[in-house]
């Protein structure tokens, strides 16, 4: 294979590294060109290793840039089972396409349908084709008057209520999102995958969430009604004005009471990264809470000052400072700490909101302290960033999520759902 | 160089390496990249560098890095003494100009290793030992050496690399490197090796040690590496230690008791002794303490799919 070609195929792979979140530039791709071109790399394992070494530059990289490969150099025996496939895909629609020539007639005539609709028909599912065929059967004597337009119609609000469920159960919605809204895409994707480059993205998304989320705090409240007693010294002054008839009454406003926060955040390993965007977060949200108290832990427990998680830069240079950076997790002994320091941060008007993977040495101890906990704040939520889906397979979670609310929050939508459950 | 002479390299020198490692070493080597090696400590990070001097037959140049590791301890210093000597020697001497110019010359320069890895006639392989305990000044400085092959000296201007060394750095993970550095590496990660592999190296390191026991070790240290409860996991060095331990003790079969005896060559803390327990010989625990039938750590290391952190 030539230079030439080596350099066009090399690209496509760059720009699909690009995609996954690698930072890859000229430099990487010119490098693999290289080391093709001087090399005589037939074997595919080779390739790949001499790939991973050029273009990825951490051990998170290199998961993606594994995944990235296996989708783009195909092997030889998943090559074949692709054409296999396809070919026996390409036999599957032949053989639908000529019962559905079959199905879709009226008095051997067939029904007049747009190809498009024709072609959903084709892809649809043998329920759903019993269905129309059985409304035909009970259809019969009237559209033995009007068949093409009864049945069309019919068939036409079948066929759009199908494309609409097929819509709506996209279950990877993102994926689409990523090449028309890069913001939508970051979104959907798990924080801890996020990239240095993404990290201004993501702290804007985030800043502009959160007064979304403000708003939406302050609507609810004016929405909420006066609910109060009647302001008689304002009723009067104000009734001074239209001669002394009360025409407006003024209520007192009912005092919302803000709630206290107690937060416990985990900053061990690769819970660092999750943590550094949930604080940036929840603090931005200024109208939330009238005051907070953060909490980090690794192996050992310590208040930090809110001014020193200002910003990420801060907060990574808090946490290196403090010991806490590349040490295990013990959420046992932190609970601990936090239910017996005095003055008790805990209370019936605090909730402790938990930032933490679940992954702690010694799970019962953390059990306990987690139950004396719940016993001594108002509400205890948990944020876990590990996808709901794998929860019934870590014994730690099932353990603490009997003992308090839990919800997902990898992504950053997630996180804005559990704000909004938060809020309320 | 190809990749199998390469290979039959790193077997002469007896390192156990998979085509991962001998790829990327090759990579590093054709593209005269530095090679940035990641991994927990005693995973045989150092010894590559060491293996490919040999292989290479190339001279080994360390630089150590620690806190606190600044330019004049890596790169050059001048020598204050012999500068203050000759300026006794020369105080009468008609050109004051000359004699300024005489001592920023070569000849009061004291080389570091990394000044003398590049002013080098024949290449060499520069090791860059635990880049991750130096500060990250030092981190940015290194960046015009690893990029462009040349430093700059203040008194006397760039000096270019009389021969290309082949860089290799360290790191333990302790704290993240910067981008800019990473991007100007070739990168290999290496783990701790599975049970065969340490077998593999048992082997090749003490040839003459008992089957037997070096796969009961190797399934030991690999109980203990997998175990959340052990803080300071084992390296690969503490493995050859304990057979070696084992072996002059004349001890064939690794029994709890023995294991017990000599379980100082393995975890060096009274913590990390108690919480070994009877891991060692027993099956593979999470140290979570729990029925493990349903346990995450345990489902994790079975295959089963979970996150998150320890």
């Amino acid at each position: 294979m030539s230079g030439a070609v080596y350099l066009e195929k090399l690209s496509e792979f760059s720009a699909l590294l690009r995609q996954e979140g690698l930072p890859v530039g000229v430099q990487e791709t010119a490098d693999a060109c290289e080391i093709l071109s001087q090399l005589d790399l037939a074997d595919r394992e080779t390739v790949r290793w001499a790939l991973q070494a050029v273009y990825a530059k951490s051990r998170e990289e290199q998961s993606a840039f594994q995944r990235a490969f296996d989708g783009f150099f195909v092997s030889a025996e998943r090559r074949d089972a692709i054409r296999r496939q396809r070919q026996a895909e390409a036999m599957e629609l032949a053989r639908r396409r000529a019962q559905a020539e079959r199905e879709l007639q009226v008095r051997g005539r067939p029904i007049e349908l747009r190809e498009d609709l024709r072609e959903v028909y084709i892809a649809m599912g043998e329920d759903k084709r019993e269905q129309l065929r059985q409304m035909l059967e009970r259809t019969r004597g009237t559209m033995e008057r009007s068949p093409d337009r009864l049945y069309g119609n019919f068939i036409r609000s079948v066929f759009m209520r199908f494309l609409l469920e097929q819509q709506m159960t996209m279950e990877d919605a993102a994926v689409g999102a990523e090449a028309s809204d890069p913001d939508l895409a970051l979104l959907y994707r798990d924080i801890s995958r996020f990239q240095d480059a993404d990290i201004p993205r993501a702290a804007a998304l985030i800043a502009a969430i959160s007064r979304q989320l403000d708003a939406e705090l302050t609507r609810q409240r004016k929405a909420g009604g006066h609910g109060g007693q009647l302001d008689f010294k304002r009723t009067i002054r104000r009734g001074l004005e239209t001669g002394g008839s009360f025409y407006r009454l003024s209520y007192r406003r009912k005092r919302q009471k803000k709630r206290r926060l107690v937060l416990l955040c985990d900053v061990s390993g690769s819970m660092l990264q999750f943590s550094e965007f949930a604080l940036r977060f929840i603090k931005s949200m200024s109208d939330f809470s009238e005051s907070s108290q953060i909490f980090l832990f690794s192996e050992e427990v310590r208040l930090v000052d809110p001014f020193a998680l200002q910003n990420m830069d801060a907060f990574r240079d808090y946490v290196r400072s403090s010991g806490l950076y590349g040490r295990g997790t013990d959420l046992g002994s932190a609970l601990e700490v936090l239910c017996r320091r005095r003055p008790a941060p805990l209370g019936p008007s605090a909730t402790l909101l938990i930032l933490s993977d679940t992954k702690t040495i010694d799970v019962p101890r953390a059990a306990r302290a987690l139950a004396e906990a719940r016993r001594q704040a108002g509400k205890v939520l948990w944020l876990n960033p590990i996808p709901q889906r794998k929860w019934p397979y870590v014994r730690s979670i099932q353990t603490t999520s009997a003992l308090s609310q839990m919800l997902p929050c990898g992504t950053l939508d997630e996180l804005v759902r559990a704000c909004r459950k938060l809020l309320r | 160089m190809d990749l199998s002479s390469l290979q039959a390299k790193l077997d002469e020198a007896r390192y156990i390496h998979d085509s991962a490692l001998a790829t990327t070493l090759l990579v590093a080597l054709k593209l005269g990249r530095p090679l940035l090696i990641e991994g927990a400590a005693g995973v045989g990070k150092t010894e590559v560098a060491k293996v490919m001097a040999q292989a290479l037959d190339r001279e080994l140049v360390r630089l150590q890095c620690y806190e606190g590791l600044d330019e004049s301890k890596a790169l050059y210093e001048w020598n204050y003494q012999k500068q203050l000597l000759s300026i006794q020697i020369q105080m009468n001497r008609q050109d004051p100009d000359a004699l300024t110019k005489s001592l920023f010359s070569g000849e009061y320069l004291l080389e570091r290793p990394l000044l003398r890895s590049i002013r080098s006639e024949e290449p060499v392989v520069l090791l860059i030992d635990e880049i991750d305990k130096a500060d990250e000044e030092f981190e940015a400085f290194l960046l015009e050496l690893l990029s462009e092959m040349q430093i700059t000296i203040p008194e006397v201007g760039s000096l270019r690399a009389r021969s290309i060394p082949f860089v290799v750095l360290t790191s333990n993970r302790t704290r993240p490197l910067s981008e800019a550095l990473r991007r100007r590496c070739a990168y290999l990660y290496i783990p701790y090796p599975d049970v065969e592999k340490e077998v593999s190296i048992i082997r090749a390191k003490l040839p003459n040690v008992n089957e037997h026991l070096a796969v009961q070790v190797a399934q030991a240290i690999h109980n203990l590496r997998e175990n959340d409860a052990i803080l300071k996991k084992p390296s690969i060095a503490e493995t050859l230690d304990w057979v070696s331990a084992l072996e002059a003790l004349g001890i064939s079969d690794l029994t709890e008791e023995a294991a017990r005896r000599t379980i100082g060559f393995v975890l060096k803390s009274s913590e990390d002794q108690e919480a070994a327990g009877s891991l060692l010989t027993g099956p593979q625990d999470c140290g979570c303490g729990q029925d493990h039938a349903h346990c995450g750590a345990c489902a994790e290391s079975s295959g089963r799919e979970d996150g998150g952190s320890r």
